[in-house]
């Protein structure tokens, strides 16, 4: 994953074909407002297949924002909008044609905060599973396990299934939080800061999973802090003002970034 | 460290006479909320006290078959409570199975699907609805609501339903009046949907946006969401709110007293008339004397006993639900 000849990328949002995997998502002259703020300006940004990209930029910058167009989960609020393109596997998302529940189970999410749902630890697992799949009892059973196994919750838990999903400590929550996602077997996931409201333990075993999750799924992380930013990403997109100001391998993006703005907020000096 | 605390005592000195003073207020301060408290107490406890004392001579005069009796005869001096308390039950359940749903639906489309503009007109509406008087829902379901009730419910429903088991006798109407015990829940449901709305409306507007989002997130349809994420999560909460409108339902007077009739008499139909522990109470009490009196007091500890024991299951049944 050591980028060579990165400097040659064409477009801020891309990177040459011979160093990255297949591009996952296309996002291509994105604008988003709320109500009448513009609040992304023309993004274009390729995320590529089963890598970590992760987003960061001072607050306000718009990276939750682009983040939440991913699943349309903005739709739900009328005054947000959206233009452009956001192409998933080739087919824009943004239309109106697009099922949104459906896009939602392909795009799973993961938020700031644990969000348990008022359920058992199974059922937690189980319903999102349940939303788009008729399944038996005993393959059910193997599709939790398998999530549970994968979010590395399933030997803390797996005495306590029928217990309520609220009863975990901040840390298990989340990664009952994640096990929910990825059992609905979707092609992307999005992190939305997924451990700022985490104890530095509970982080160190979000990030180990990050880093097993991405063998399989396409990952996107808003993250404020940079050094995790640094240690779990391959890609990073730095964001200010609601515009994508560099993109590129992570490694390039914290060592020798080409824009200025972007290695003054990668050392600190503003954000 | 040593100059802080040197500049402390200084300051300390310099002020004696405020500090003696507040001290003083202070105390003041103490017993006047602690006397406030206690007022509530005494009231209480006078309040339960007269009752039981005016309400005891009728309760020994007939024993236990006060409760079991559903004789109520003032000519004869005899008098039973059965009447009257199952006519306050069936009419706070009639009024609960329909004003619930109601309420929830209500409070589910003002916290999730109503747009915008539309949402303050209707909030305030239903406030408003909380604030009309009892006795405007008694006139008005008196006058306009148990004639059209007669016409356009009762008659057809005895037509259809007569000869048939069950729904033959639980809703046939030999007079058609209007007025009768559905007609008091109806009224009631409608009295308790504005408090059972506006309460479940604000737990769910506790609910976390970020609850809200995931139950989205996994591809839930609003259906979904509510169903299965934030009535459960609300769900303690919301019993609560249906407590409090159960209360009021079982101590509403006057406009039940208006239209249900106020027969003393055990009927297995709806659709005729009855009376409620309240209802009875503000009709004879103006006449009351004697053992009448005592029995209508006996009547009111009942009413108390009832609306004590919602109380009490309300608050077990959210504590159970909590530490679960």
């Amino acid at each position: 994953m050591n980028p060579v000849a990165v400097s040659a990328s064409s477009a801020i949002g891309q990177i040459p074909a011979d160093i990255a995997s297949p591009v996952r998502i296309a996002v291509k002259n994105l604008n988003f407002y709320y109500s009448d703020f513009r609040s992304l300006k023309d993004i274009s940004l390729d995320f590529h297949d089963r890598q970590v990209t992760a987003l960061i930029g001072p607050s306000g910058c718009g990276k939750s924002t682009l983040l939440r167009t991913f699943n349309r989960i903005y739709s739900l609020y009328p005054e947000q909008r959206a233009d452009g393109q956001i192409l998933l596997d080739g087919q824009n998302i943004l239309s109106n044609s697009i099922d949104v529940n459906e896009l939602r189970a392909r795009v799973g999410m993961v938020f700031q905060k644990p969000t348990p749902f008022p359920m058992s630890i199974y059922d937690n697992i189980s319903f999102g599973i349940r939303l788009y799949e008729k399944l038996g009892k005993a393959d059910l059973d193997v599709r939790v396990e398998e999530a549970l196994r994968k979010a590395a919750l399933w030997d803390e838990v797996k005495d306590k299934l029928r217990q309520s999903g609220m009863g975990l400590s901040g840390g298990q929550q989340q990664r009952l939080c994640i096990a929910r996602t990825i059992a609905q077997k979707p092609e992307v996931i999005l992190l939305d800061e997924p451990t700022s409201a985490l104890d530095p333990i509970s982080t160190g075993k979000i990030e180990e999973l990050i880093e097993q999750l991405r063998t399989e799924f396409t990952i996107v992380i808003v993250t404020h802090n940079m050094q995790q930013a640094a240690r779990i990403s391959q890609f990073t997109a730095f964001m200010y003002l609601g515009e994508l100001i560099e993109f590129g391998p992570t490694n390039k993006m914290f060592m020798t970034p080409n824009q200025k703005q972007t290695q003054d907020y990668i050392t600190g000096r503003f954000g | 460290m040593v100059a802080v605390s040197q500049k402390q005592f200084m300051m300390s000195m310099d002020r004696p006479s405020r500090r003696s003073n507040q001290s003083g207020f202070d105390k003041i301060f103490r017993l006047a909320s602690l006397g406030s408290a206690l007022l509530v107490l005494i009231v209480l406890a006078g309040i339960i006290g007269s009752m039981i004392h005016g309400g005891l001579p009728a309760l020994i005069e007939f024993g236990p078959s006060f409760i079991t009796s559903s004789v109520w005869d003032v000519q004869r001096d005899q008098y039973g409570a059965l009447v009257a308390i199952i006519g306050t039950l069936t009419t706070a359940v009639i009024a609960l199975v329909i004003g619930v749903p109601i309420s929830i639906g209500i409070a589910i489309f003002l916290t999730q699907l109503c747009p915008a503009w539309l949402r303050r007109p209707v909030s305030t509406t239903i406030e408003l609805l909380a604030a009309v008087p009892s006795i405007i829902y008694g006139m008005w379901g008196l006058f306009v609501f148990a004639p059209l009730f007669a016409k356009f419910v009762q008659i057809p429903v005895s037509k259809i339903v007569e000869g048939l088991p069950v729904f033959g006798t639980i809703l046939y109407s030999r007079v058609p009046s209007g007025v009768g015990v559905l007609t008091a829940g109806i009224i009631l449901a409608i009295m308790i949907i504005p408090f059972i709305a506006s309460v479940t409306r604000d737990i769910l507007d506790q609910i976390p946006t970020i609850l809200r989002e995931s139950a989205y997130g996994i591809g839930c349809t609003t259906w979904e969401v509510v169903r299965h994420v934030l009535v459960p999560q609300a769900g303690v909460s919301i019993i609560g709110a249906v407590m409090l409108g159960l209360g009021r339902a079982l101590g509403e007077t006057m406009a039940v007293t208006f239209v249900i009739g106020n027969a003393n008499r055990l009927s297995a139909s709806l659709f005729d008339p009855g009376s409620t522990i309240a209802s009875r109470i503000a009709n004879e009490f103006n006449e009351a004397i004697g053992l009448q009196l005592n029995a209508l007091m006996a009547l009111g500890c009942i009413l108390f006993l009832v609306t004590f024991a919602v109380l009490v299951l309300a608050r077990l049944l959210v504590a159970r639900v909590k530490t679960r």
